[in-house]
């Protein structure tokens, strides 16, 4: 049995000749949070329609509980609970009623199953206001409750805080965080947001243009946000060899033949100002930086950041 | 299936339009009492007051237009909120989703001619056009059955194609020249169309005058001539539901 609840194997799907999601090899562990992160139209919902069966894979496999979704419709639905896109109900119905349909769909034998899946998300329990009348919050917050209206082990979430006010978000959080620490459910959560996914995630991939560029536990990911020295010079190999020799610096990377990333901070930069200027090696500046997530998400993606 | 069925009929909370198509049922009842009236008839064969009451425009025009319209309301709202991929995943499976509307088509359709077969015996025995009788009741309200339950397999292909689209227009346009096509066609085969080979089936005993076929009545021809539209609905349905995600 995999340690993953979900596991993809090069997922892929293209529409025509134009790849929406390309060779993605996602691992979800439980009882953790997963936040899948990426600009808008990075592949994110694409990827979880993929997993929860409702839109076809071109290519690769997906893996719910260690099975393939397809033909174990029955045995693997009923645990999970998901929202993809902006939620939709039936708009001649109060929230209530909408939930007793999908309760009833579901054969959900708790008596109040309902009215505490209301409760959880901060709704009115028998309001006579009708979905229609619905804010854009409210009817999140109801997709919400309908996706843990049965107490399912994995909760597959696509953008939950879209339309929420920042309070709402902030309490979306804190029940999303409560699921998973207090009731051990598994979450996969998408956002374009990335503090969002920063404040709420325990393992993070990171997609661009369809593609997993990075897939780790956010902890290593904020080792990888420290601090470094950054250095434009003159003559990059020279500036090399005197750091290597001089100053023993050997991690470090370089950027467009004039930029040096140096990520032991403790180097003193007034001697490797002097180092480098008596080797006839320019330094344009130097400077000492800390790296975001944010940072990282450009450098990673190439271009610009992300909200 | 009975829990599909159920969860359907709470759907329909607060859709008045529904209750109000049901009046249509009192159409041609009426206009039978204004015409009886108006020629001041009295003492006439019940069956010719039904046929103009029960058996004529309303299995031909009225009731299937209802039935497709009603289709389409059932329908309508699951797509155009894009609630299928909710529903998909409970999961509730495709067919079962398809013929749970059916049957609520199906029970709507009988309810209407019911309604209607009442509104008839009121309006020809009240006034006194007809006296009553409990063997012509018995046949009208037998025959209303029968229409209100072969016209829901005969809408079924608009309730297919009004699963297959997000709008309404379309299927609503759709029910329109399917409903006027089955009447037209009448006049050259009444085992083309579901809504003429319904007449062949309602007129079988030859009992009611006035309905008159160009071709010889076969009841099981007409059937099968449902039965075929309604094993290609299905067919389309379940490609079209597969495709809808």
């Amino acid at each position: 049995m995999s340690d993953y609840l979900i596991e993809t194997k090069q997922l892929t799907k293209t529409y025509g000749d134009q790849a929406a999601v390309k060779d993605v090899n996602l691992h979800v562990k439980k009882g953790r949070i997963y936040g899948l992160l990426g600009r808008n139209g990075a592949g994110k919902t694409t990827i979880m329609k993929m997993i929860l069966g409702l839109t076809s894979i071109t290519s690769g496999e997906v893996d719910v509980f260690g099975q393939n979704i397809k033909g174990h419709e029955k045995r693997i639905y009923p645990r999970i609970g998901a929202i993809i896109e902006t939620p939709g109900f039936y708009p001649n119905l109060t929230g209530t009623e909408n939930l007793e349909i999908f309760a009833r769909l579901r054969g959900t034998a708790a008596p109040n199953a309902v009215k505490n899946a209301l409760k959880v998300v901060g709704l009115p329990y028998k309001d006579k206001k009708l979905f229609s009348k619905y804010s854009l919050g409210m009817k999140q917050r109801l997709g919400i409750a309908n996706a843990i209206l049965h107490d399912p082990e994995l909760l597959i979430l696509d953008e939950p805080t879209n339309g929420l006010d920042p309070i709402g978000i902030a309490e979306m959080r804190d029940f999303i965080k409560h699921l998973s620490a207090e009731r051990g459910k598994t979450i996969l959560i998408s956002s374009h947001i990335l503090s969002e996914i920063s404040l709420l995630a325990d393992d993070i991939g990171i997609i661009d243009h369809g593609t997993l560029l990075v897939e780790n536990t956010m902890k290593v990911l904020e080792k990888k946000n420290r601090k470094y020295i950054l250095l434009r010079i003159s003559d990059m190999p020279k500036a090399m060899l005197i750091l290597e020799q001089e100053f023993h610096v050997t991690n470090f990377d370089m950027y467009d033949g004039h930029t040096l990333c140096i990520y032991d901070t403790s180097l003193d930069m007034g001697a490797v100002n002097k180092a480098l200027v008596m080797h006839d090696v320019s330094v344009i500046s130097s400077q000492l930086c800390n790296d975001t997530l944010e940072d990282y998400f450009k450098r990673i993606t190439g271009g610009e950041g992300i909200a | 299936m009975l829990n599909l069925v159920q969860t359907e009929f709470l759907k329909l909370r607060r859709k008045k339009m529904i209750w109000f198509m049901l009046l249509a049922a009192f159409i041609m009842p009426f206009f039978s009492f204004v015409y009886y009236n108006y020629f001041e008839a009295s003492g006439i064969d019940p069956v010719a007051f039904y046929k103009l009451a029960a058996f004529g425009y309303t299995p031909f025009i009225i009731l299937p237009f209802v039935l497709g319209v009603f289709c389409v309301v059932l329908m309508h709202d699951e797509n155009r909120y894009d609630m299928l991929k909710q529903l998909w995943i409970v999961p509730v499976s495709k067919m079962g989703y398809f013929f749970s509307k059916f049957i609520v088509v199906l029970i709507y359709s009988i309810v209407f001619m019911l309604i209607s077969a009442v509104a008839t015996v009121l309006f020809s025995v009240l006034p006194g056009f007809v006296a009553f009788e409990w063997q012509s009741v018995g046949f009208l309200a037998e025959r209303c059955l029968e229409i209100g339950v072969l016209t829901a397999f005969a809408v079924m292909p608009i309730l297919a194609l009004a699963a297959s689209k997000k709008g309404y227009i379309f299927p609503v346009c759709m029910t329109l020249l399917y409903v006027f096509l089955g009447f037209f066609i009448t006049s050259i085969s009444m085992y083309l169309h579901p809504v003429s080979s319904i007449s062949v089936i309602i007129a079988r005993s030859g009992n009611i005058q006035g309905l008159a076929f160009a071709q010889n009545i076969n009841v099981p021809l007409a059937l099968f001539c449902i039965f075929i539209w309604d094993a290609l609905s299905v067919l389309f349905a379940a490609f079209s539901l597969r495709k809808r995600k």
